[in-house]
């Protein structure tokens, strides 16, 4: 028995040792650039292209949406047939964007367009093999359909460029917008509030909790997954999570440490609950919830939640510090091209030009709630018009682009544990009473060794 | 057993051939020392090509730096990602973890069941059948919609479990996002449905028990504490040793899904578990040295378990013939 065992350790290591030399030559060939501009399509040439987008990871208005879209795609343009798939592996919707695009590269067919989070736009341009869009068809004719009849916003235009090119069109995005539930603030006497500063709301939430006995306000931001905004939470106050030249973490600054201690103070006073995400936005659909900052893209499930259970939805900017302009930050994702044949790329740039048409943004912004970021829709003479003046939700998210600042994605390969480290930080910091000052200075210097 | 016997026939003709066989084979003694290999070669070309040859990859991979993009560059590091898988402040955290995980398993599928198993001895007939299959029935429900059950379950406002607990005086709020209470959370969850199993287990380890040993021992006048203690679990105990085996090596596999649906590992990765943070550096971070060197040693930890209790299993194993 002991003897049998031995000569089979003993194989195992001769074994490992032959998998080690074995695996040493994995090199890869690089990307290739694209030296002149792609050819259009043949008239007859039929393309199939997978698209792979996250919002079809979530039933209801996205899923129904976007597929609506892809119908009317595939009608306009009969020679090419789009594949439509949600995200591999599980994880909280749109957080698992570029691990699904990657495992599908390993086994050797990665979607030809897919929908990545702006976290992730490092990553996609410099590691996945994100194709520069700029120079498949030309800077000229990105430029010519990001303008168009009702040209994309300035501040959202370029939110996909990387180093000078266009790696990704930007595709669906919200902003930070805080919901409240109007009837659970009128039985506290709180009619027509002034949520523009975090202490405005930390008053209003105290005269909630007086009357339901529990905390009002749920915040996004910081909780797991909500760094995005939490990104613009530091803006508003003078902080950085990256410094501009790309090399230094900043969420260790004094701004910083500020910028937790007085969300930690809200979480002391009993202002502010302490609850994942998912449970946040339960509360919030369920009516419990009396306040909550969360993504605009929320927009159309809870006017949905609220028609149904007779309750007053309302909204407001995302709430700046005293005496300082908020700073909201976008979160959502652009569209990139992976593919690296020619008539798939074609046949990509026709379908991004498709979804984030006029046409698209009109339906995408009315149905599910996210930015149109063609805002000269919602003028007068617009698609959106009648919609945008109906609809008293949008007028806050929209003002909110005018100040929009990017959401930062982090360098190098560890980018997602960068984001866990703050995040984790902010929850220790602000729920569960550690010091600010030490655990935001050791989560830089942890973040700091991994950006490099 | 229906096959007729003719003079001449099949009965006569059979010795012949097996010594015409024999003949042959004695003319290949290779041939006929290789027979039994060829006969287990399919299996053992399976375990390579599943098991051993990607556990030989991620043993190369393990000295790598590679961020899992086929078309980029792999760079030979050393033992470098070993030494970062040793630094990391949150492997302790997720090792202390991983052992509380697997002593409360060890007590929820493996003691538990034992007890539940030995008094559903005296439910006799059908209610037997049922009352096991209510047990097993939560191991067959998936992960996903056991722990958005539990999830409503343990919701802090509308919760039932949270609403008994002020009943009873001790208010509790949301146990998820407790640092003390995440962990428990999960054992609870995972507990439940792994209890099943358990009883399963053992369940079946009572069937083979001959039950004249009993009978025996009882007509020799032993009590009935005697006959449980000196020889229903003596002899139950490779099926223990089996499902001690089992809890151990799998408690973080079970505990997994859950632990990913329902707190991520937080807070503060107050929940988290070795696989979790594996899956945490090799597929959110892209970092496939890391996570293959704390594979490797994970391997090489758990491999050393394993061989105490096939040792284990070889010293307490009884042949009840």
């Amino acid at each position: 028995m002991l003897s049998r065992r031995k000569t089979l350790l003993g194989t195992l290591a001769a074994l490992t040792a032959l998998g080690i030399s074995a695996c040493g030559t994995g090199a890869g060939t690089g990307q290739n650039q694209a030296a002149s501009l792609i050819p259009e399509l043949g008239k007859d040439q039929k393309v199939e292209i997978t698209f792979e987008s996250y919002n079809l990871a979530q039933a209801g208005v996205w899923t129904d949406t976007i597929k609506g879209l892809i119908g009317d795609f595939e009608t306009a343009h009969p020679n090419i047939t789009v594949h439509a798939q949600a995200p591999q592996g599980g994880g909280a919707v749109g957080s698992n964007t570029v691990s699904s695009v990657q495992t599908q590269l390993l086994a050797g067919h990665a979607p030809d367009v897919s929908q990545l989070t702006f976290d992730s736009l490092d990553f996609a341009a410099t590691q996945l093999g994100a194709q520069p869009i700029s120079d498949l068809v030309g800077a000229k004719a990105v430029e010519d359909h990001l303008d168009g009849a009702h040209p994309f916003h300035p501040n959202a235009k370029h939110l996909g460029d990387w180093n000078g090119k266009t790696y990704g069109v930007p595709y669906v995005f919200s902003t930070p917008v805080l919901f409240y539930n109007a009837s659970l603030l009128a039985k506290a006497g709180v009619t027509d509030p002034d949520l523009s500063t975090w202490d405005k709301v930390a008053d209003v939430a105290k005269k909630v909790s007086a009357v339901t006995g529990k905390p009002a306000l749920d915040l996004n931001c910081t909780s797991k997954g909500g760094s995005w905004c939490m990104q613009g939470i530091f803006k508003s106050n003078g902080a950085q999570v990256l410094s501009d030249d790309r090399k230094t973490i900043g969420f260790g600054s004094d701004a910083a440490v500020d910028t937790v201690s007085k969300l930690a103070a809200l979480s002391k006073e009993g202002v502010l609950r302490n609850a994942d995400i998912n449970a946040q936005y339960e509360g919030v659909i369920k009516g419990d919830t009396a306040m909550v900052v969360t993504s605009s893209a929320l927009q159309g499930m809870l006017m949905q939640a609220s028609k149904k259970a007779g309750w007053q939805l309302k909204d407001a900017a995302m709430p700046g510090f005293a005496g300082k302009q908020a700073v909201p930050t976008n979160s959502g994702s652009a569209l990139f091209i992976l593919s690296s044949d020619p008539a798939k790329q074609r046949a990509a740039w026709e379908f991004i030009k498709w979804m984030t048409s006029d046409k698209a943004y009109t339906e995408i912004s009315s149905k599910i709630g996210y930015l149109p970021l063609r805002t000269g829709l919602t003028e007068k003479g617009g698609s959106l018009y009648e919609w945008a003046q109906k609809n008293p939700l949008l007028a806050p998210n929209l003002a909110q682009l005018d100040r929009l600042q990017p959401w930062v994605s982090y360098p190098g390969n560890s980018y997602v544990q960068v984001d866990d480290i703050l995040a984790t930080a902010v929850e220790n910091a602000v729920y569960y009473g550690k010091d600010p000052k030490q655990t935001m200075t050791d989560a830089a210097k942890r973040a700091q060794d991994l950006i490099h | 057993m229906f096959v007729e016997v003719l003079p001449g026939g099949g009965p006569a003709a059979s010795p012949v051939q097996a010594v015409a066989g024999r003949a042959a084979a004695a003319r290949h003694p290779l041939a006929r020392r290789l027979v039994p290999y060829l006969y287990i070669l399919p299996a053992v070309v399976l375990l390579v090509l599943w098991t051993y040859w990607p556990l030989l990859q991620n043993v190369g991979l393990s000295f790598q730096d590679w961020n899992l993009i086929p078309t980029r560059p792999r760079v030979f590091v050393g033992t470098e990602k070993y030494a970062k898988v040793l630094s990391l402040p949150e492997l302790r955290q997720a090792l202390m973890n991983t052992v509380v995980y697997i002593g409360a398993f060890l007590l929820i599928s493996v003691a538990l069941p034992l007890v539940f198993a030995l008094l559903s001895r005296s439910v006799q007939g059908r209610a037997r059948t049922f009352y096991q299959a209510l047990i097993f029935v939560p191991f067959l429900v998936t992960p996903v919609a056991s722990s958005a059950v539990w999830r409503w379950l343990f919701a802090p406002d509308s919760g039932t479990i949270p609403a008994i607990a002020a009943a009873l005086g001790h208010p509790m709020g949301d146990v998820f996002r407790d640092p003390d209470g995440s962990m428990t959370s999960v054992i609870v969850i995972v507990g439940w449905q792994m209890l099943g199993f358990g009883v399963l287990v053992i369940a079946a380890g009572l069937a083979g028990i001959n039950p004249d040993y009993a009978a025996a021992a009882a007509l020799d006048g032993a009590r009935r504490r005697q006959i449980l203690w000196r020889i229903t679990v003596p002899l139950l105990s490779p099926s223990l040793v089996f499902l001690s085996l089992m809890t151990i090596l799998l408690s973080a596999q079970w505990t997994y899904p859950i632990i990913d649906l329902v707190t991520q590992g937080g807070p503060g990765n107050s929940s988290t578990n070795i696989y979790y943070l594996l899956y945490q550096f090799g597929f959110r971070n892209f970092d496939a040295g890391l996570s293959a060197a704390a594979g490797v040693l994970f391997f090489v930890g758990f491999g050393l378990v394993a061989l105490l209790f096939v040792e284990l299993s070889e010293r307490l194993s009884f042949h009840d013939n």
